[in-house]
């Protein structure tokens, strides 16, 4: 069904295809890993003992992929420590401050929407919520469950690409229809079903722990496919290569030369893509957390916080604080991640 | 080809199926996996304060004490083969395809989800217009001048595009361009073409151009790249040492292997965004097939949800199966692997 | 309140918070005599603003969601019950008039109020003769036994009130007349001549006549009735009818020219035609009501949040609003049924601790929320009495030492820790949890919110009482609106202990006392009213005295008056415009 990454667009070299960084809301919801996904023809692998050395290099020359990293780097900081920034700087994130909200139209008496020293951002209308505080919190939340759905997709998605493009004929058909029927779902309709239809406690899990397993399981399993195709067609192309031969006439199983020969080879898309694949994720959080259907209140969310700003979009500054935030670490990614791939491969540019 | 069209119908179909079976499953298991019964699942479909023998009633005729797999064979039924509707004082057909009653208002499914085709349709159809020149347009003129001021300023705000969620360059476009400038109409104010094409165009632009922003950035990286490669490819050179003019050799050369991509990926797209672009109805409050979806979620009224994810998934599969034929016409090679 | 009122607001949800209704209260603090037609601040609250008996014009009207059903039989929103009186006429209605008067029940399409006899079990009432359909046939009485008696038909009409099947005396097992066709229903509904029309219940029930004022005893031809079809075209027996109707979409109303004034002494039948938009944008509604280009939003619910600032601040924009009060209790349920809150000292220290100014301000402050309730009857309500039982002080943010007093006496001096439940997709309740969070965190009481769909709210959590004592939930977020304005159409749904199953599906959650039970029983069989409202008083005193419910807010919304509307005025019976006497300039 889908035009395989391979016939379409797999003769492409241009990584930039529609990585997942090409993601705005409509490919991170409803397209995301789909066809345009496979747009990345994946680099061809690449191999050599100074591959790394060679990314590391070229890496350091590139001064706006390292600007990404430092950027990601300060926010996984931020995250970490977001109860030692807020004990410094800030008010608990859940803390009402309804002395400074006008008890007539909700909103924040001071200007840009109670903006001072001590509340730098301002705080929320109605309950006067420090907004500062809330958009830090917020990064825990939307890096960890970024991270763990990636892991999870880049989990699934290598095993059963390596295996589709390992065996070969009947299980590649399975594997690759699979994905077929992922990518076909209309995603992002069928997250917000899912993610109501969750009850408040299940699996021995409950609160923020059961919304973000929740939301990992859910994010994680529509982005696997995407890692999938990439791994499928660098196994399919890496176990025809000499030394796969090599390992195997020495009398090699197939373990062996999935995990000892094949998967080395496989490390460097995998880890471009995967780079790619965290702001998508963070994009995909953000918007179930906008549609209601994420984490639950009071616990902070930048999505959230986006959707809460709704009622209120006569005062823009709700929205422009966690607005910002979800900008400015989904571009970190992505330059950081086109970096890395430039880097890796050196076909691209 | 006869063939091969043949094998890729029936995937798209068995995928469809797939899709509806997984669906139904959701909707139906997990619940009572969470201890709903049947009648505490009609209570959301009756009036306030109903009689425990109301909701046993509604159970009944919504048909919530059949078993799972007969509740779906009537659903499937009714799409292939219609449905009958007690309607109380008689009993109507629902001609195919049926996607069966609202629970919660008791009204068919399908001329409800059909009016709403044309506002995504609009929506899908103007913004990809936009992304689609602007974005190859900025992808062509940077690959040319790559390097040049102009490449990176576009490159960069390119990338920038595609970090944005659309539910914030929605709502704050539409609190300034809306709001305090007064130059687009608000959001929800939507008026069908065939009823006034001015007031149509003036409530869609904004939604347009959001959308087609964030595209047209994924639109132009993707050119440039694309354009950067067939230029160094070795017929393009041919075409140069053949000393073909500049233009021709970048539209006729370049641009036409960089493009095959780029229309496959924007069919695509297109078919993804006409299921329901679910952050941008919502976020300008259209009253397409993704608020649809929200509805229908929200409300948890099945038939509904069942109706608009299988649209959704139908516009996909369809998408993918133009997109697949036309490659086989393109490219023999795939029809034979 | 239930799901019902979820459907209320429809469409408005998704983006607003703006749930509340409206309806006459205490907001009448001006009571100046002013010119009536001079624009101020609840100009329309207690008097008729801009009087006029000018024809003509056409009204226009949106919808930020869209009608449960145009269907008499089975529409259950209170705009609807207001607004279908404009192309139907049931046995009896709320009086025409501002202020205290709305909430008299006068004959509408009957020529008197219910007569009763064997002391409130059988009700009759006389028909008016020469009242017609669109058509030109003349109203019989078989055609309101035939509306009632469709609406008694859930499988057909599931979200219609469910009163008459209650209460009606029918045969066993009587599904409605497409169903059961043929069955003897005079039991329950005689029509000894086609003007005359006897109502017989299962046992005396003394407010029959609010039953009579619901819409679905106006009359539907059984020759033209389409079961559930029947929405898209109902045949008119008010001043207007349909013309076009797109379902989803709009809806036209012109003169019914069989409707005569002679026949109805009601309605004024000013404007010549309305047009209602559906599902418009709720802000896009405000805006074009405050630019001149609505003149109503038929919800009646108050503008969004994010229009408050458009309109208090501004005197000028402030004079074409009001504020009025209506018949729903915003409140929280504290259920004994878990520990330690079985202890009633444990429901005190909630009762003192809570802040009551923080409630306030997550339904939306004042004006937009509504006032400060300590009781459950709204003031709208006749028997509402002002009372206290636990006073926090001036400035109502909660008695911090007598909560823990209180704590100390119940044997938890530090605290304790349970849940509280509200509806996942309400932005005021989410509010309000968290503001309770905040201020009984102040006392050691440690709440965890916990937040479930709302369509199965009741049925499967905070109302579903097996859940509620597994899972902990002490507090669970609850509101109320009566279907009238009336002691049993507020309490019997919350207050009584045989209304909860252990099954689920309960707006009362949290109140088993027995001897409110037998109050309720004893009010209902009461047919004179004046005997009636001093039990309800008894009934609300006495729940509060259990500490079983926090009151919040009695619902206030912000209406704002549609320019060139003539005979404007809140009808305390509906807490919105009264829409049968609206005209334009």
């Amino acid at each position: 069904m889908v035009i395989g990454p391979e016939p379409s667009i797999a003769g492409e070299r241009t990584p930039l295809a529609a990585s997942p960084a090409a993601a705005d809301d409509e490919v991170v919801g409803e397209a995301l890993p789909g066809g345009t996904a496979g747009g990345g023809g994946a680099p061809k692998a690449i191999q050599g003992r100074s591959l790394w050395q060679i990314a590391w290099r070229r890496l350091k020359r590139d001064k706006v992929a390292l600007a990404g990293a430092g950027v990601v780097v300060f926010l996984i900081v931020v995250a970490v420590c977001a109860p030692l920034i807020v004990a410094a700087f800030g008010h608990p994130p859940n803390e009402f401050h309804q002395e400074l909200i006008s008890q007539e139209t909700l909103v924040p008496e001071g200007a840009f929407g109670g903006m001072s020293a001590d509340f730098p951002f301002g705080v929320e209308p109605v309950n006067g919520r420090d907004i500062f505080s809330r958009v830090v919190y917020g990064a825990r939340i939307s890096l960890l469950i970024a991270f763990l759905a990636t892991l999870l997709s880049v989990l699934i998605g290598t095993t059963l690409g390596v295996v589709a493009g390992y065996f070969g004929g009947w299980i590649d058909a399975l594997i690759s229809r699979t994905m077929d029927v992922f990518l076909a779902f209309p995603l992002l309709v069928f997250a917000i079903a899912l993610a109501g239809v969750i009850p408040d406690a299940a699996f021995g899990l409950a609160g923020d722990t059961l919304r973000i397993a929740m939301l990992v399981f859910i994010i994680g399993l529509f982005g696997w496919p995407y890692i999938g195709r990439i791994v499928r067609g660098q196994a399919l192309s890496v176990r025809e290569r000499e030394f796969v031969d090599a390992a195997r006439s020495l009398g090699a199983r197939g373990p062996h030369i999935i995990f000892r020969e094949m998967l080395p080879n496989l490390v460097a898309p995998i880890l471009v893509y995967a780079t790619l694949l965290i702001p998508t994720n963070i994009l995909f959080e953000a918007a179930l957390s906008f549609l209601g259907v994420g984490i639950r209140p009071p616990t902070a969310t930048w999505g959230g916080m986006v959707s809460d700003a709704v009622n209120f979009y006569t005062e823009p500054h709700f929205m422009f604080w966690p607005g910002m935030a979800i900008f400015i670490t989904v571009l970190a990614f992505n330059l950081f991640g086109d970096g890395l791939r430039d880097a890796l491969d050196p076909k691209a540019r | 080809m006869i063939t091969y069209i043949l094998r890729r119908v029936l995937a798209a179909v068995l995928l469809l199926f797939i899709v509806s079976v997984v669906t139904f499953s959701i909707f139906f298991i997990v619940p009572r996996l969470a201890g709903a019964t049947p009648e505490t699942l009609a209570t959301r479909y009756v009036g306030r304060a109903a009689t425990a023998e109301t909701v046993k009633i509604r159970a009944e005729s919504l048909g919530l004490y059949d078993p799972v797999v007969v509740q779906y064979g009537n659903w499937a039924k009714g799409i292939f083969a219609g449905a009958e509707y007690d309607y109380g004082s008689g009993v109507e057909q629902c001609p195919p395809p049926c996607f069966g009653y609202s629970f919660v208002t008791n009204q068919p499914v399908w001329p409800e989800l059909k009016d709403r085709i044309p506002v995504t349709v609009s929506l899908a159809i103007g913004a990809s217009l936009i992304w689609l020149v602007g974005g190859v347009a900025t992808g062509v003129l940077s690959a040319l001048r790559r390097g040049s001021v102009f490449d990176r300023a576009t490159m960069g705000i390119a990338l920038a595009g595609v970090s944005l969620p659309i539910f914030f360059t929605g709502l704050a476009s539409l609190a300034i361009f809306s709001y305090w400038l007064g130059w687009t109409a608000p959001g929800g104010s939507y008026t069908d073409f065939t009823a006034n094409p001015a007031k149509w165009a003036y409530a869609l632009i904004l939604p347009w151009i959001t959308l087609a922003f964030l595209y047209a950035a994924g639109y132009a990286r993707l050119t440039r790249a694309g354009m950067l490669d067939t230029m160094g490819e070795d017929y393009v050179r041919t075409a140069r040492a053949k000393g073909l003019a500049e233009r021709t050799v970048i539209v006729k050369h370049g641009l036409r292997g960089a493009l095959t991509p780029i229309i496959t990926i924007f069919g695509l797209d297109v078919g993804l965004l006409l299921g329901g672009a679910v952050l941008t109805e919502k976020t300008f409050s259209l009253p397409g097939v993704g608020k649809y979806a929200i509805d229908a979620i929200v409300n948890n009224d099945l038939p509904k949800v069942m109706g608009v994810t299988m649209l959704a998934a139908f516009f996909i599969v369809f998408a993918n199966l133009v997109v697949d034929l036309l490659y086989a016409v393109v490219d023999p090679r795939v029809r034979l692997s | 309140m239930t799901r019902r009122t979820r459907a209320w607001a429809a469409g408005v949800l998704a983006l607003t918070l703006g749930l509340s209704t409206a309806c006459g209260g205490e907001a009448n603090n001006d009571d100046n005599n002013t010119d009536p037609a001079k624009a101020e601040f609840n100009a329309a609250l207690t008097k008729v603003f801009n009087a006029s008996d000018k024809t003509g014009g056409t009204m226009k009207i949106a919808n930020a969601g869209d009608w449960d059903s145009l269907d008499p039989g089975e529409t259950y929103y209170g705009y609807a019950w207001n607004f279908a009186r404009l192309y139907g006429r049931s046995l009896l209605t709320w009086k025409t008039e501002p202020g205290e008067a709305g909430n008299e029940l006068v004959p509408d399409l009957a020529e008197g109020l219910g007569e009763p006899s064997e002391g409130g079990k059988t009700w009759t009432y006389k028909i008016r003769k020469g009242v017609l359909y669109e058509d030109g046939t003349e109203v019989k009485a078989a055609d309101v036994k035939h509306a009632v008696l469709r609406s008694t038909d859930k499988a057909t009409f599931p979200n219609g009130p469910a009163y008459f099947e209650g209460y009606l005396n029918l045969p066993a097992g009587y599904k409605g007349p497409y169903k059961s066709k043929g069955v003897n229903t005079d039991s329950a509904i005689e029509t000894p001549d086609d003007y005359t029309i006897v109502f017989h219940l299962k046992a005396p029930f003394g407010g029959f006549d609010y039953f009579a004022h619901m819409p679905q005893t106006m009359p539907v031809p059984a020759a033209k009735d389409t079961g559930a079809k029947y929405r898209q075209h109902v045949i008119s027996t008010g001043p207007y009818m349909f013309e076009k109707n797109e379902q989803g979409k709009s809806f036209t109303l012109v003169r019914n020219p069989k409707w005569s004034k002679d026949t109805d002494p009601l309605r004024k039948a000013l404007p010549d035609r309305y047009e209602v938009s559906l599902k418009v944008n709720a802000e896009d509604l405000d805006n074009r009501l405050l630019s001149g280009d609505l003149h109503l939003d038929v919800v009646g619910g108050g503008v969004q949040a994010a229009s408050l600032s458009k309109v208090l601040p501004k005197p000028d924009v402030k004079a074409q609003a009001d504020n009025p009060g209506s018949a729903r209790l915003w409140y929280t349920s504290i259920t004994p049924q878990v520990a330690p809150l079985d202890n009633i000292e444990c429901r005190k220290a909630i009762m003192y601790a809570a802040d009551r100014v923080g409630y306030q301000t997550a339904f939306g402050g004042e004006f937009a929320g509504g006032d400060i309730a300590t009781t459950l009857l709204p003031p709208v309500i006749p028997g509402h009495e002002k009372f206290d039982l636990y006073p926090v002080g001036g400035d109502n943010k909660g008695d911090v030492a007598k909560a823990k007093e209180a704590l100390t006496k119940c044997g938890q001096p530090n605290g304790f820790a349970t849940g509280i439940a509200y509806r996942a997709e309400r932005p005021k309740e989410k509010a309000l949890a968290e503001s309770l969070q905040q201020s009984l965190s102040r006392v050691g009481i440690k709440l965890t919110p916990k937040p479930f769909p709302q369509g199965d709210y009741f049925s499967q959590y905070a109302g579903n009482p097996p859940y509620v004592r597994t899972n902990k939930i002490g507090l669970a977020v609850n509101g109320w609106q009566a279907d009238w304005n009336d002691g049993f159409g507020f309490l019997s749904q919350i207050v009584d202990s045989r209304v909860i199953r252990e099954t689920g599906g309960s707006s009362n959650v949290s109140v088993r006392i027995p001897e409110v039970d037998q109050l309720l029983d004893k009010a209902i069989a009461e047919t004179d009213a004046a005997k009636r409202e001093p039990i309800w008083t008894e009934i609300d005193k006495r729940v509060m005295e259990e500490a079983v419910i926090l009151p919040g807010v009695y619902a206030k919304s912000l209406l704002v008056r549609g320019k060139g509307l003539t005979n404007v005025f809140v009808n305390q019976a509906y807490g919105q415009y009264d829409y049968l006497s609206l005209g334009l300039q």
